[in-house]
């Protein structure tokens, strides 16, 4: 019955040759080659808790008088987009859950994006013919970042409408252009009303949709290229060893899809991220301390913090402070960190196509300027909780944000050295990064004692992976469903 | 020397006597505990009066009119000195760095009995409050807070840095007494708020808010990551979440050759032998 309704519907799709060869797809074994599939993931929570979000959210900034259930709101002249999201955390069922799994899968998308962006950078693996799919992501990463901000000021509470003053202030900077620019954002006056309905249709329509579509292309050119892979076990630059599509990765993917949402779903019941309702209403003349964007806009508000009070004076027109921090530094970083293949090209002369990684330590230079450059980046986020690091540690703020002035200057340089070093040192270590070999140390009888290699695992005789020889098969439809045979497969690379 | 001068200057601020003209209005339903029977009274200005010797004379001066150390208490009035004392700001090993909160080292009758001899020396000043939360409205005094205390002791009260080493303490574990005692006098640092800037009603409202509220937030949603904001969070974010979604991934990834470990004879070929087959590596060649 099942046989004969896919019978049908292949007859008139002709699905199962295409569908064949995906399944057959071989993809390498490696387990830093999943976490992409993270970003993919918790992209998928975020939809849909999104969707159950997008029930009960009211995208609009005028007012209402709560009569909700927290008793220090009752009363209070609060927007719809307000009122709302605290009725969704406390009347709605499980919608408090269903926030904070969406912050928190949000949190886990950027992060996991990054995370995977490093693997990318340190492997070489965005090297032709793959220099188009590292600007799709690195595209893919801004619009997570801004698609994070619009979502989270969203609530319209007094913490994301400092966020709003904030990016309404920087907007401003841009010189000539800017105050034009913010007005048209704002749709006149900040922070007048159009803020909070302009914000929602970017955030749930406009940005989720080029997001997607993105997605598919990024996966449709890793399909297309195949998936890189590391050298050794028979890997050469023109096969590809690893496991199929089916069953082998469809079963990995559902498991780690499944994994991840658990994983945000406990964050979310456990963690309290967000709570609004103790943060009140937006006004703008009013403000808390220890106040910082979320995570993936930390780097933006450390520099701001650490930025010394400078101005450019030119005749007839000031660049102001903010500029500097808030939109050169985010645009030179995204514009070099889009054309690093080309730069990396263009320094190295290599424009060869690789399939095969690179060890990071292999390539020092580049895996040194990637790590210091993170340092950069990862001092400016520190910098963004001076106040909150101050309390804690009982400094004073001034010496904190002094020391993440100097920090975020010498510590790249510092970082720079020591993993060149590094990378010197492990590439001359030939067993750096192998299964370490225990021993066993065995007294004797009359005391004496023996040092004897421990087995790796039980019954567990290939120690490290070596290359392997391999001989080659021709894929043909048959060969395809040879099950448990060789299982070797020759693809043809089509886009040569 | 200059460390001593800019000692001095600093304690000068933190115990600046403007703080005791607190205005008319100042006495929130506020009432000295003077209606105690006169011999018990006159036994508590005598037991404050042997508490301030031994214990703050050194700093203050005998009489409270203030030294080199320590300033001029002499009319500021009951609820000042009741608030330093009870905070266990007072005594102070350090007049030069802003006193922080310790144990009292004074019970209740005894830090009375301080503040009541203090305020016996000269007129003056703020009484100790009489805090009554009857008819209070939190919801006004969440808004009055926001605007007024959030900017410096945060909007969930956790306290931060200010500039130069001085920082807005934490609001967690302050009495009813304390909050009030401090936005009529404001201590150290903080602003002074008369009656003009949060009337009687409001301070009521703003009492019952912070020690209801700061001090048991609703909290639904699981552990609160001490209310410091979104960088807690991001370390949550990045370290659990992306940080175990990693391990998974680790734990995943390396499941193939975990299974030739169990299982598959043929899949521990030595190394240059035959390809392995089922689970392990398949290979595609251009």
């Amino acid at each position: 019955m099942i046989d004969k309704l896919f019978g049908w519907v292949d007859d008139r799709l002709a699905l199962s040759r295409s569908g064949r060869h995906l399944i057959n797809k071989i993809f390498p074994d490696h387990w830093s080659f999943m976490i992409g599939e993270i970003a993919l993931y918790s992209f998928i929570v975020l939809l849909l808790t999104g969707v159950f979000l997008t029930l009960y959210f009211v995208p609009s900034g005028s007012d209402v008088v709560y009569h909700g259930v927290y008793a220090p709101l009752r009363g209070q002249r609060i927007s719809e987009a307000y009122n709302s999201t605290v009725n969704l955390s406390f009347q709605v069922r499980g919608g408090l859950l269903m926030r904070q799994m969406h912050h928190w899968a949000a949190n886990i998308f950027v992060g996991s994006i990054v995370v995977h962006m490093l693997r990318v950078f340190f492997t070489g693996a965005f090297r032709r013919p793959r220099e188009a799919n590292w600007m799709i992501g690195t595209t893919l990463l801004i619009l997570a970042i801004f698609n994070g901000f619009l979502g989270y000021s969203l609530p319209d509470d007094l913490i994301s409408g400092t966020g709003i003053r904030i990016a309404f202030s920087i907007t401003e900077s841009i010189p000539f252009v800017g105050t034009y620019l913010g007005f048209f954002l704002f749709g006149g006056q900040y922070p007048g009303t159009a803020i909070i309905p302009r914000f929602f249709i970017l955030h749930v329509l406009v940005l989720p949709l080029v997001i997607l579509g993105l997605l598919a292309g990024h996966l449709g050119m890793l399909v297309k290229h195949k998936h890189a892979q590391f050298p050794g076990r028979g890997a050469r630059n023109d096969n590809v060893v690893g496991s199929p599509l089916w069953p082998t990765y469809a079963a990995k993917a559902g498991g780690f899809f499944f994994l991840t949402t658990g994983v945000t779903a406990l964050l979310g019941a456990a963690v309290q991220i967000n709570p609004i309702w103790q943060y009140g209403q937006y006004y703008p003349y009013k403000v808390s301390y220890a106040v910082q964007p979320d995570w993936y806009m930390g780097f933006l508000d450390g520099a701001l913090r650490v930025m010394p009070a400078w101005e450019l004076h030119l005749p007839g027109h000031m660049i102001p402070n903010v500029f500097f921090p808030a939109i050169l530094l985010p645009g030179i970083t995204f514009t070099l960190l889009m054309l690093y293949p080309f730069i990396e090209a263009k320094l190295t002369g290599d424009v060869a196509e690789h399939h095969l990684l690179d060890r990071p330590r292999d390539r020092p230079v580049r895996t040194a300027f990637g790590v210091a450059t993170f340092a950069f980046y990862f001092v400016l986020f520190g910098a963004s909780a001076t106040d909150v690091l101050a309390n804690y540690l009982s400094l004073t703020l001034n010496f904190v944000l002094w020391a993440f002035r100097i920090m975020a200057i010498v510590v790249p340089f510092i970082v720079f050295a020591v993993t060149y070093k590094l990378c010197k040192e492990l590439q001359q270590t030939p067993s750096a990064g192998k299964r370490q070999q225990f021993n066993l140390i065995l007294r004797s009888a009359d005391g004496g004692y023996t040092t004897v290699p421990a087995e790796q695992y039980p019954g567990y005789d290939q120690p490290e992976l070596a290359p392997v020889d391999v001989e080659k098969v021709e894929l043909t439809a048959d060969a395809a469903q040879q099950d448990g045979d060789e299982g070797v497969y020759e693809i043809p690379r089509r886009y040569r | 020397m200059g460390v001593v001068v800019g000692a001095l200057a600093l304690a000068s601020v933190l115990f600046s006597p403007h703080a005791a003209t607190a205005g008319p209005g100042a006495s929130l339903s506020s009432a000295v505990l003077a209606s105690a029977s006169a011999p018990n009274h006159r036994a508590a200005l005598s037991l404050g009066r042997t508490l301030f010797d031994e214990n703050c004379s050194s700093c203050h001066g005998v009489s409270a009119q203030g030294s080199a150390l320590g300033p001029n208490l002499r009319g500021l009035g009951a609820g000042t000195v009741d608030l330093w004392v009870s905070s266990g700001w007072m005594p102070l090993a350090n007049p030069a760095i802003q006193p922080i909160r310790k144990p009292a080292l004074f019970d209740r009758a005894q830090t009375t009995s301080i503040a009541q001899y203090v305020a016996s020396l000269a007129p003056g000043g703020l009484p100790i409050p009489k805090v009554d939360l009857a008819g209070a409205n939190s919801a006004e005094g969440f808004s009055v807070f926001a605007l007024n205390c959030a900017p410096c002791h945060t909007v969930t009260g956790a306290g931060d840095a200010l500039a130069d080493g001085l920082s807005a303490p934490s609001l967690h574990g302050v009495t009813a007494t304390q909050v009030a005692e401090a936005v009529r006098t404001g201590p150290g640092n903080m602003p002074r708020f008369s009656t003009f800037t949060i009337s009687p009603t409001q301070l009521t409202d703003v009492v019952d808010y912070v020690t209801k509220h700061i001090e048991h937030p609703s909290s639904p949603g699981g552990l609160s990551l001490g209310g410091v904001g979104p960088v807690a969070e991001g370390f949550v974010g990045l370290f659990v979440g992306v940080g175990v979604c990693v391990l998974i991934a680790l734990w995943i990834g390396d499941r193939n050759e975990r299974e030739d470990t169990d299982g598959h004879g043929d899949a521990h070929s030595p190394p240059g032998g035959e390809p392995p087959s089922g689970s392990e590596p398949e290979v595609a060649h251009a």
